[in-house]
């Protein structure tokens, strides 16, 4: 039943980031994707989406409340939660799986809307390049969406966003001041540097946020675990 | 050996160097319903918390089934045993009541969906409603309505009456002492309402400063407690020591009042000793207990 709650906790930011997707979709159709140079500026758009996925559904399913939802104290329903019968080990890998698995739908319906929608994108690329795209872009935005996951296990849902967004703005700084070291750009790597732009996969980055992911993932296990609520 | 539920042996908590808990023993027996009281501060829900395994004590030892709270694997086990009502009742607030239950009640093996229906329709809960449009007496009553439904053998229930009105504070402790008889479930909680834990406790226990200061069974602690009144004839100098029975004594020109904590015949025969001295004798009540208690003596 902590898929239950996950869901109930995640539909409307889900739909939200859907929602999101959508207008991307209608905005680049009004706008139209001609020339390299337009799908450079499409496929970095289309990041925006992603980020924005990442940011919405983090969560470890223990501090679900930010403080002013409480009616009283500062816990909201997290000691609910805790009084259940279950291991923190479990609360957290199931609200992060929930997470994933709707972070992992809203990336293929925007890489599949891309392929179908924007006919310029099927003219210069394969089908097996949108599928590493895919692949690529799944990873990297795994490993921003499990620094969340990290985040919510000490703080509240809200203030976790605004501390993903500032993640996200720094990466982002850092990614255009700073001199390339192209395996750990996790953002190019989901635009300029990815399959469909570069024509081959960053294997190098794809490990580094394969390690980032692991490393958030246990790190979450672990503070939860020891955490004092 | 006595069979307790919730065994407690010199624990220890601090909060950033400040003491929340200071050496406290406490023991609940099966089938007893333990009041536990205390002021603000005193280190109820610590306590709690500790039992529930949401926070580490420094040192001592605590177990709730005989199994040590400490054992975070183990205190799942204890969990699936135990309903729990929170001090603050928050719970999810994109749930209806129909969709806590529907969650909840996989979690439990022994969920009792006779007691469920029977709750449901005496706490007079809308299935359909939203948690956030529920009034903090239905959310308390909600609450309760989850924590018996586990079909748990103990209830730690952190201050079960909070936002009710005494109409239904009185249906709610009513329905307690009667599943505490139907079902033999332990019953661990504490209240700031002392006339409602005299309503239905048969066990005290008051903390004050991390420790446990009272802990007996409410008719050996009335029992064993009298407060005497005492009125000179002449003023006569009363003792500056008294024995370690006498926990507070207060003079108002001739009238002396005295709460004792046993020996009552010694201290009265001790009183009338003096030349035209009347002593009489009173019950006295939990609150008389619990102020003298925490009030220092």
């Amino acid at each position: 039943m902590l898929w239950y709650k996950g869901w109930l906790e995640t539909r409307f930011k889900l739909l939200f980031g859907c929602g999101f997707i959508v207008f991307f979709f209608v905005s680049m159709s009004s706008i139209g994707v001609r020339g390299p140079a337009g799908l450079k500026a499409f496929v970095a758009t289309a990041v925006i989406c992603v980020a924005m996925l990442s940011i919405l559904l983090p969560g470890a399913g223990i501090a679900t409340q930010p403080s002013f939802q409480a009616t009283k104290g500062l816990h909201g329903s997290m000691l609910f939660t805790l009084s259940l019968p279950v291991s923190r080990l479990r609360l957290v890998a199931v609200r992060a799986a929930i997470g994933w698995l709707e972070l992992a739908a809203g990336i293929g319906a925007l890489c599949c809307g891309m392929w179908f929608m924007f006919p310029v994108l099927r003219a210069g690329s394969t089908p097996k390049l949108m599928l590493l795209h895919l692949l690529v872009q799944l990873v990297c935005a795994s490993a921003l969406y499990f620094v969340g996951v990290f985040l919510t296990t000490f703080l509240d849902d809200q203030l976790r966003s605004w501390c993903s967004m500032i993640l996200f703005g720094t990466l982002g700084w850092l990614s255009k001041r700073t001199p390339k070291v192209d395996a750990l750009d996790i953002l190019r790597a989901l635009h300029e540097n990815s399959p469909l732009l570069s024509g081959a996969v960053p294997w190098l980055t794809v490990a580094f946020s394969c390690a980032v992911v692991a490393i958030a993932f246990i790190g979450a296990v672990k503070i939860a675990q020891w955490r004092e609520y | 050996m006595r069979d307790f539920v919730i065994e407690t042996t010199q624990l220890t908590k601090s909060y950033k160097g400040r003491p929340a808990l200071r050496g406290l023993n406490l023991e609940v027996g099966r089938g007893q319903i333990f009041g536990f009281l205390g002021r603000n501060g005193a280190g109820k829900t610590t306590t709690i918390k500790t039992l529930i395994g949401l926070l580490k004590a420094d040192s001592g030892t605590a177990s709730v089934f005989g199994i040590p709270v400490t054992d975070a694997d183990r205190s799942v086990k204890i969990r699936r045993r135990i309903g729990f009502v929170t001090e603050d009742k928050e719970l999810y607030p994109y749930m209806t009541v129909e969709q806590i239950l529907r969650f909840t009640r996989p979690f439990f093996p022994n969920w009792r969906e006779d007691l469920e229906k029977r709750y449901l329709e005496i706490f007079d809960l809308p299935p359909k409603r939203k948690i956030p449009d529920l009034s903090k007496g239905m959310r308390s009553k909600l609450m309760l309505l989850l924590a018996i439904s586990r079909g748990a053998e103990l209830l730690i229930l952190d201050e079960p009456t909070d936002g009710l009105d005494p109409a239904a504070i009185e249906d709610v402790l009513h329905e307690l002492v009667a599943l505490a008889e139907a079902e033999g479930t332990t019953m661990f909680f504490s209240s700031h309402l002392l006339s409602e834990v005299e309503m239905i406790a048969d066990h005290i226990g008051i903390i004050d400063q991390g420790r446990m200061v009272v802990s007996d069974s409410l008719k050996d602690i009335k029992a064993r407690y009298r407060r005497l009144r005492v009125v000179l004839e002449d003023p006569v100098e009363l003792p500056t020591r008294w024995a370690s029975c006498v926990e507070y004594v207060r003079r108002e020109g001739k009238v002396v009042s005295m709460l004792v904590n046993g020996n009552v015949e010694e201290i009265i025969q001790q009183m009338q000793s003096m030349p035209g001295t009347t002593v009489e004798s009173f019950p006295v009540t939990l609150k008389d207990i619990f102020l003298e208690q925490v009030r220092g003596k």
